[in-house]
């Protein structure tokens, strides 16, 4: 009895080892120049309903290709709307209504055509779902014609953005329940087969209405990070998706190339005073600890961000300080110097905190500066965030403990703790989502509950403005929004990709890169580089 | 069968068998008392230096360091340290609720179908699974470990106690007493628990290395813990990603150091068997 769970243990080693080995070694398996065999994927997870635009496929935060599906616009390299359904489109003047004409051209790929009807109806079946794209300024959607006339609640400049999120499917014979395994769209790809857990196939659709990809075939496969980064040393990938803690091992016959993304890391600081005060969903807003500005203040001007993303992202990121990316319209500089220890030190004194016992951590009136930051623990980048700050924050005499978990673990404490967010949409909607206090702890929004009618007051300015001009006063309410810290912003995170050398993803062309976003934006310029090289 | 074990023949041979098995109960837990006295002076939040991560072993790092940069060598001391808490823990809380339902069992014959019944049901579940299930119920965490694997490692030392507290009953002592009035209370105090306490004394040491072996089996499947927590099945886990890299030394040397430990655990319970129970000590 006692020598079988020694036996046990020797026989996992022996199994990790062998793995391991079966990892490093393994040949090239060879297949042909217009196939593209991939292990990409937003967030690198399956879709849990397939491949269903109305529960969210190809959307996560705006700028994403759903493949399968047209869309009505889609965005172009400088991140400009360019037509993809749509022919022409009218806004009126006071962000009301939109008016789309699509274009009549277009068959879905069971042969039937696709309609306005079809538009409208995916869009209000989108919005019934509420999984995918965020339509809640939506009324009503109506097909009229060759047009779809949006009408909204309230004006909202930003809902042209939406136009780009959704997927468009059949209304005829669409069933939210089994659509996503066989799904019908209008697409440069169709799908050919789904093995669930494993890998889905598509195939060039013939029919297809814009510009036609290079690629007959494309299988993706799900693999787990390691195994992905095994699949490239194997050569059984063209193109891989591995976390920054490959980025700097080198694999013969492939390069690393890596995006800049508007993807921002950030831990959100719950603003107010634990006063007892409860969310709709009975979470408790507020800590004693970062409810204080000087102690949100001090933690922004004295973490090392650069030093933290070396560390946490490998160097694969940027520094950010205020969440929104350089990349953005509304991005905006903020004049405060990276790591001043000092300062953030003599901020904490002015404002009370001192270190009366002795014990490295301030104190003000008996509430010693200690608080958690959660993280997801499925995000490795996260976790080293998590425990760089807290080990930076030491230094400046606030003690924060890390917490890892599941989301199911970080929901009760949401609104109460400092959490681990990532965000990065190219829809500037997302200030309002996380600074507004209209939406202050609902859901994943403004978790720091943050209340500033100013900062509501510029949301609703720019929501009426146009696009383009719109833009610097969401700058305005972001600014203002981060003079108080609800969130400590550190970065945005670079995505890296092995490539195999004779691949072109065509560089030049690739979309922003949102919050769990994809690679697949700009697949009609992909090409090989040398197809006799490959068989 | 007359076959002492490797660990008592070569060196100490000059030494009779009782101090031989002294000596070597001495040493394995001096070296498990060193183990966990250093784990408990290391903070939990090992300090990172990402600037030297992803290192082999060396001498400044022994065991060399993880991809934020600790040192795998005070990561794996304080593992195995959380290791050795949760099997005190574990073996201590099922010992006790061992002895309590094997004296319970004693009692009348319903209670003992009754107790009967309940290793049966606790033995018919995977330990894993009922692991998996206790730790979530009570919100994870080390505690949640600790009871996880003590209540589901109570089933075997029951089962032997039980069996013995049911011979000692049938004894003509035991008979006696109860002829002479003494109380049933009274006499599983004075006159069965002295004769079973060496059983779930041993018993106790035996759940360790189970209890052990639980705890990093849960912690590598990712429940219980933080995964910048240093616990060995975290660690374990958290080297996966990373030997498509080469970087062995992240698996082998905690996964050898817990073998070492599990062992260790197994040598103090077998010789202590042997102490006390001279009867089996030349099984």
């Amino acid at each position: 009895m006692d020598k079988k769970y020694i036996i046990g243990v020797i026989v996992a080693v022996i199994a990790i080892i062998g793995v391991g080995a079966f990892a490093l070694g393994g040949g090239h398996t060879e297949h042909a120049a217009n196939e593209l065999v991939a292990c990409v994927a937003a967030h690198g997870e399956e879709p849990e309903f397939g491949f269903d635009p109305m529960h969210g496929w190809g959307y996560h935060d705006s700028g994403t290709e759903p493949l399968i599906q047209s869309t009505i616009l889609k965005r172009d390299k400088d991140n400009n709307f360019v037509n993809d359904l749509a022919t022409d489109y009218d806004i009126s003047s006071d962000f009301k209504k939109y008016t789309v004409t699509i274009r009549d051209d277009v068959n879905f790929t069971d042969g039937s055509k696709l309609t306005a009807n079809d538009v409208a109806f995916s869009y209000n079946k989108s919005k019934e779902l509420g999984e995918g794209a965020d339509l809640s300024s939506l009324k009503e959607v109506k097909a009229d014609g060759n047009k779809v006339v949006f009408t909204l609640e309230k004006p909202d400049s930003t809902f042209i953005n939406k136009l780009t999120d959704v997927g468009i499917v059949p209304e005829a014979n669409y069933n939210e329940d089994s659509y996503g395994q066989n799904p019908i769209g209008s697409g440069p790809y169709k799908l050919a087969q789904w093995d669930k857990g494993q890998q889905f196939i598509l195939e060039k659709n013939p029919d297809y209405y814009g510009k036609e990809p290079c690629f007959d075939k494309i299988t993706n496969l799900f693999l787990d990070p390691d195994a992905a980064f095994a699949a490239v040393k194997n050569g059984d990938v063209d193109i891989a998706e591995v976390p920054v803690a490959y980025a700097n091992e080198t694999v013969d016959g492939y390069h690393m190339e890596y995006f800049d993304s508007i993807d921002v890391r950030g831990i959100s600081l719950p603003t107010q005073m634990d006063e007892g005060k409860l969310s709709e969903d009975n979470i408790t807003i507020g800590n004693n600890v970062t409810g204080d500005p000087a102690i949100r203040e001090a933690l922004t001007v004295g973490i090392d961000r650069q030093a933290l993303l070396d560390g946490a992202l490998n160097g694969y990121g940027d520094v950010n300080y205020n969440g929104v990316a350089d990349q953005l319209g509304w991005s905006f500089e903020t004049d405060y110097k990276d790591g001043d220890v000092d300062k953030a030190k003599s901020v904490l004194a002015a404002a009370g905190w001192n270190d009366t016992d002795n014990d490295g951590i301030v104190d003000k009136d008996g509430q010693k500066a200690s608080f958690s930051i959660y993280y997801n623990s499925a995000a490795s980048e996260r976790q080293a965030i998590a425990v760089a700050v807290a080990e930076q924050a030491k230094e400046i005499g606030i003690e924060i403990e890390p917490v890892g978990g599941s989301w199911d673990d970080i929901d009760p404490v949401k609104y109460s703790q400092g959490v681990v967010w990532g965000f990065g949409s190219a829809d500037p909607m997302e200030i309002e989502h996380q600074y507004d206090s209209r939406v202050a702890a609902v859901g994943y929004d403004n978790p720091g509950a943050l209340n500033d009618t100013a900062v509501d007051s510029l949301i609703d300015a720019a929501m009426a403005q146009e696009t383009n001009s719109s833009y610097a006063t969401w700058s305005q309410a972001a600014q203002q929004a981060t003079s108080h810290n609800p969130f400590l912003w550190i970065g945005t995170m670079d995505y890296t990709y092995f490539v195999s050398d004779d691949l072109d993803i065509s560089n030049s062309t690739h979309l922003i890169y949102p919050h769990g976003g994809d690679i697949w934006g700009n697949i009609y310029d992909w090409n090989r580089i040398n197809e006799t090289a490959t068989e | 069968m007359n076959k002492t074990p490797w660990y008592n023949k070569g060196l100490f041979s000059s030494l009779n068998l009782r101090q031989k098995t002294l000596l070597t109960i001495a040493l394995t837990a001096l070296v498990l008392l060193v183990i966990f006295i250093s784990g408990t002076m290391i903070n939990v939040n090992l300090p990172t230096d990402f600037a030297t991560r992803m290192k082999p072993p060396s001498f400044e790092h022994l065991f060399g360091t993880d991809w934020m940069g600790r040192d795998m060598f005070l990561r794996t001391i304080k593992g195995l340290s959380l290791s050795i808490v949760i099997g005190i823990g574990a073996s201590v809380i099922s010992s006790i609720i061992a002895t309590i339902l094997a004296f319970v069992a004693s009692m009348n014959k319903y209670l003992d179908s009754f107790v009967s019944w309940l290793i049966d049901l606790f033995a018919s579940i995977p330990h894993i699974l009922l692991i998996m299930m206790i730790s979530i119920a009570l919100g994870k965490g080390a505690f949640g470990v600790i009871i996880a694997v003590a209540f589901s490692h109570w089933v075997n030392l029951t089962r032997v106690l039980r069996a013995e507290v049911l011979q000692i009953n049938t004894s003509e002592f035991v008979a006696l007493s109860g002829k002479f009035g003494k109380s049933k209370l009274w006499i599983a105090k004075e006159h069965i628990l002295p004769l079973v306490l060496s059983q779930i004394f041993v018993g106790t040491l035996l759940v360790f290395p189970h209890a052990i072996m639980h705890e990093s089996s849960v912690t590598f499947l990712g429940f219980g813990l933080s995964p910048h927590e240093p616990a060995i099945g975290i660690i374990l886990a958290e080297s996966m990603s990373y030997l498509a890299m080469g970087a062995w030394w992240l698996a082998f040397f905690p996964g050898i150091a817990l073998l070492i430990v599990v062992l260790l655990f197994d040598i103090i319970g077998d010789n202590l068997k042997r102490l006390f129970d001279p009867s089996q000590a030349n099984n």
